[in-house]
């Protein structure tokens, strides 16, 4: 192994030896030190990522990458994952979930999340995807105290093998169109290739359509956004659905134009915006809620992929902007769960006043999400529509905007319940540890921030799509 | 720009008291009152060189530019100015927000703090949407106005708070998203550069294009003037605010939709501008009359008040599309008088509710034996609201009425005129109702007449409605010119006047958004 390849993997080694530390940790000194080495391991690798110098392209036998896109996302995942622990060490405690299992497994699937973002070639893709797969299926099924749980597990294991077998033989197709497995070669050669090629294409688009949750392959998400303890909801609305966005961006630029996948993809996004907000709408399950929410949250991100160009760079954003929200949301309904996990939307009545931190966390993420100025989701939605409306995709632009405006009720109706309803009991959930503070915090200093000064970031997502 | 940057103290001053209130411990209430008066009285003093060091010309002044984000797709600038259209408008804003502090002063006792950040983060948004020459800077003022209105009304409203703030946001929302993206089609067909409205003004639209970007940006002002049939979030709203929501809504919010289509709307799209003249008048007929036939039947005051609003906009509205110099002026002096007359009307409204807890007119009658001073004032803005000479009402309505009947909406303006004689009717005939006839309701007999506080409240108010309604030249000498300009510039660039205009079918859209290359 050459130098240029070690320090290529060294993110994604700080990741996987956490990981194994953590679980070797837990055998030898069981005690409660996993997520402080998880938050160490994240905070190592976002640094490397960041930080380190630029490193010569590493040979194509490696399968990873450390361009600045890998490294972009590499800090982005790292960071996830290290405030989703911060949010589910306290968390786990409250609903008696043990072991050192849990921190592991969510540096398991940030790893995986990095593999995704830095890969070369289809192959580590896929190991990666299944990779990040596979840490969920063990995290959404960790609450072995609720049934509920395990339920989600089993439904997020049977989905997610069915979309890993359309990914894969959507990659053994390009590969047989193609003769390649390098990403950037593959994608470019299939852009001239018949039938195969696009029927590789099409089973790709129907895999990662399940993986990013796009309607009609959403099904799944209410549920596992239900069952699954909260802080790994918070990761898996962040953390997975970045990997999905980036490994969308990682195959579609090199396509050129995007030709035959248009109109599939215009019916995905479509689809999405509108049942995910109309199914919403009604939803009285705040998880479940914010699940359908999130179906509509990606419905724009392909409509930006649908774009092309700038396109790409607001999705990119958006990675980022729905992970602050995702994070801010997800993380204040979990810090407020005590033994009993927190259900309706009518839970939430006059938690503004009684836990006030959580609920302003929880009031701006709603707010970011339905997309108000001066937050990320504002910024990031423009930026969608920006691009949609530059890349010709008016009629779709408008229709995502008009249920984006129908979305604001049920984004709202979570506010109302904050802050205009009287709490029936008070006093009966948590208050935020120090841990969840500080993630909650971060997350909506993180929703403020880029919302009032954009700038630098969509500077660093059209920088890295280059 | 290296002189004093007053417009951004002035809007971000009020920032700097949310900031302040944080620290102040939650039970004082009188502290933070206190805290939030100061802020905006404080505002409104440095506003005042606003007007004092204000030419009389058509030029913007006290102009600041700042880069403000130029990455990745576009490129937006911190850009505000104030010219004779909005000069009034902010002053209005900063002149009326102390008013509405010590409005409920008593009447909010729950969540005082949060209230008054509410109050000043409403300030902020309005003065910054007021002074906004980007537009994507204007766009984010805008929305930010929203929330915390949003939450005056949702958390300190009367019963049906809940439903009236859902129903305000949506359609507001509504309306602005469309705007969102008529105004990226705009930064499209400007070709490569900033958000500037100014850049924007010059540009050549073709009509058809202009036709889909007017909608959607007359959509999200209608909605706020509110114009009839947009305006049902309006009583709704209104009726459960807490006074001080009611006062600012009607006084600066509203102004909101009048000041988009003047500064905005109209400018950017002479051609349907010049198209939708017919339509926008009808609407604004149609308000005038049908709102006074419904203030006619109201039970309750606060509604009444609201309707007239309604009606009073309508004016407003029939004003500015005259688009020549007395209409606009009568239009613009009307947004001013309204704000000052029915921002009083809302504060009486909100005295005789903090006393009896009812607003209903049959629950009242008499009072003007019990309460003498209340009953001059209410007398006097009365007449203000239904423009007795002499008052200021008289003025906005005259040139609006004169302005229009001169104006291509000369039928629309004798119509309108009828509004006239409505107002009358249902602004005295409630008058008469609740002040007038037996004391007979024992929960009336013992009621107190206004204190201290009140007239303090309702003093500067008078003293408008009386100096606007005798010498309004000095409020109009500073409009016009640009109010001149701004009519030279709409009629030198309506191109397709001559030929008879015509709505494109919905198949044009894609053509007409299709963005124009980058050169």
């Amino acid at each position: 192994m050459t130098t240029t390849e070690l320090w290529t993997l060294i993110p994604l080694l700080i990741l996987a030896c956490g990981s194994v530390l953590v679980l070797m940790l837990g055998a030898i000194v069981p005690g409660r030190c996993g997520t402080a080495i998880g938050v160490a391991a994240c905070a190592g690798t976002a640094l490397w990522a960041l930080l380190a110098p630029p490193q010569p392209m590493a040979p194509p036998t490696l399968g990873v990458t450390f361009t600045p896109f890998a490294r972009f996302f590499l800090a982005f995942f790292a960071v996830t994952a290290g405030l989703s622990l911060l949010l589910a060490h306290d968390h786990a405690a409250r609903q008696g979930l043990k072991g050192e299992e849990y921190p592991a497994t969510v540096l398991f699937g940030a790893f995986g999340m990095g593999v995704v973002a830095s890969a070369a070639n289809f192959l580590t893709l896929f190991l990666g995807l299944e990779a990040l797969t596979f840490a969920f299926y063990i995290l959404v099924a960790y609450d072995h105290n609720r049934p509920a749980s395990g339920e989600a597990g089993l439904k997020y294991l049977l989905m997610g093998a069915v979309s890993a077998a359309f990914v894969a033989f959507g990659i053994a197709l390009l590969y047989g169109a193609t003769g390649t497995l390098e990403i950037g070669r593959a994608v470019a050669a299939s852009a001239a290739g018949g039938g195969i090629a696009l029927a590789g294409w099409g089973l790709l688009l129907a895999g990662l359509a399940f993986k990013i949750s796009l309607a009609p392959a959403h099904l799944w998400t209410p549920d596992i956004y239900q069952g699954g303890p909260t802080p790994v909801v918070a990761f898996l609305a962040s953390g997975s659905k970045g990997a999905a966005i980036a490994l969308f961006l990682l195959i579609l630029p090199p396509l050129g134009g995007i030709g035959p996948l248009r109109a599939p993809l215009w019916g995905l996004a479509f689809l999405s915006m509108t049942v995910g907000n109309l199914a919403a709408l009604l939803q009285p399950n705040v998880k479940r809620m914010l699940a359908y929410s999130s179906v509509a949250q990606m419905g724009y991100v392909a409509l930006a992929l649908l774009s092309g160009g700038r396109g790409y760079e607001a999705a990119a954003f958006y990675a980022v902007a729905y992970g602050a929200m995702g994070l801010a949301a997800f993380g204040a309904l979990a810090s407020l769960e005590g033994e009993t996990p927190l259900e309706q939307v009518d839970d939430l009545r006059g938690l503004g006043y009684h836990r006030p931190f959580q609920g302003v966390v929880l009031a701006v993420a709603m707010l970011a999400l339905a997309g108000i100025p001066p937050t990320v989701g504002f910024a990031g939605k423009f930026a969608i529509f920006f691009a949609a409306l530059k890349g010709g995709e008016a009629p779709l632009a408008i229709i995502g905007i008009l249920t984006a405006a129908a979305s604001a009720y049920y984004y709202l109706r979570v506010v109302v319940n904050l802050y205009m309803k009287q709490a029936d009991e008070a006093g009966s959930r948590q208050r935020p540890t120090v841990a969840e503070a500080l993630s909650l915090g971060i997350a909506a200093l993180a929703i403020i921030i880029l919302g009032i000064w954009p700038g630098p970031l969509f500077d660093l997502a059209a920088a890295i799509l280059l | 720009m290296s002189q004093f940057p007053l417009i951004s103290v002035m809007t971000f001053l009020p920032l700097l008291g949310v900031v302040l209130l944080f620290f102040v411990p939650k039970q004082s209430h009188s502290a933070q009152r206190g805290l939030a008066l100061l802020v905006a009285l404080a505002t409104f003093v440095v506003s005042l060189p606003i007007v004092t060091g204000f030419q009389s010309n058509a030029e913007f002044q006290f102009v600041e530019k700042v880069p403000w984000i130029a990455a990745g797709p576009f490129q937006m600038n911190y850009h505000v100015a104030i010219d004779g259209i909005s000069i009034w408008l902010v002053i209005l804003t900063t002149f009326i927000m102390p008013i509405a502090i010590l409005s409920t002063w008593t009447a909010v006792e729950n969540k005082v703090k949060e209230y008054m950040i509410c109050l000043l983060l409403l300030e902020v948004g309005m003065l910054g949407a007021f002074v906004s020459l980007d537009l994507f800077l204007f766009y984010i003022f805008w929305e930010v106005m929203l929330i915390p209105m949003y939450f005056i009304i949702g958390i300190w409203g009367g019963k049906n708070k809940i439903y009236a703030a859902v129903k305000f946001f949506i359609y507001t929302m509504v309306g602005s998203l469309l705007m969102l993206i008529a105004l990226v089609v705009l930064y499209f067909k400007g070709g490569a550069g900033d958000f500037s409205v100014l850049r924007f003004y010059d540009l050549a639209l073709d009509p058809a294009t202009q036709t889909w970007l007017f909608l959607a940006f007359a959509l999200a002002f209608a909605i706020k003037v509110p114009m009839f049939p947009l305006h049902t979030w309006l009583p709704d709203a209104h009726t459960e605010a807490p006074t001080a929501g009611s006062v600012i809504l009607a006084a600066v919010l509203l102004k909101m939709g009048t000041y988009g289509f003047v500064r905005f709307a109209m400018p950017l799209f002479p051609d349907a501008t010049a198209q939708f003249t017919p339509l926008i008048a009808v609407l604004s007929v149609i308000g005038i009359v049908y709102a006074a036939l419904v203030a006619m039947v109201q039970e309750d005051v606060k509604k009444l008040v609201a309707y007239s609003s309604v009606a009073h906009l309508g004016y407003v509205m029939l004003g500015v599309f005259a688009l020549n110099q007395q209409g606009l002026s009568g239009g613009m002096l009307q947004m001013l008088n309204h704000g000052v007359s029915t921002g009083a009307l809302f504060l009486i409204v909100g005295f005789i509710y903090e006393r009896r807890h009812t607003r209903l007119i049959t629950d009242f009658g008499g009072l003007a034996k019990q309460m003498p001073i209340f009953a001059t004032i209410f007398m006097i803005v009365t007449l203000s609201s239904i423009g007795l000479p002499g008052t200021n009402g008289f003025v906005g309505e005259f040139l609006i009425l004169i302005g229009s009947y001169e104006s291509e909406l000369r039928w629309y303006a004798v119509i309108g005129t009828s509004g006239v004689i409505l107002a009358a009717v249902y602004m005295l005939w409630m008058f008469q109702r609740v002040m007038f006839g037996e004391l007979n309701n024992p929960k009336n007999q013992t009621l107190t007449d206004l204190n201290a506080r009140e007239i303090v409240i309702m003093l500067p108010l008078l003293v408008l409605i009386f100096v606007m309604g005798v010498y309004p030249t000095p409020f109009i000498d500073k409009m016009s010119p640009s109010l001149e300009k701004l009519i030279v510039h709409v009629k030198s660039k309506q191109t397709a006047k001559a030929q008879i205009p015509q709505i494109p079918a919905p198949q044009a859209l894609p053509a007409a958004v299709l963005p124009v290359e980058h050169k």
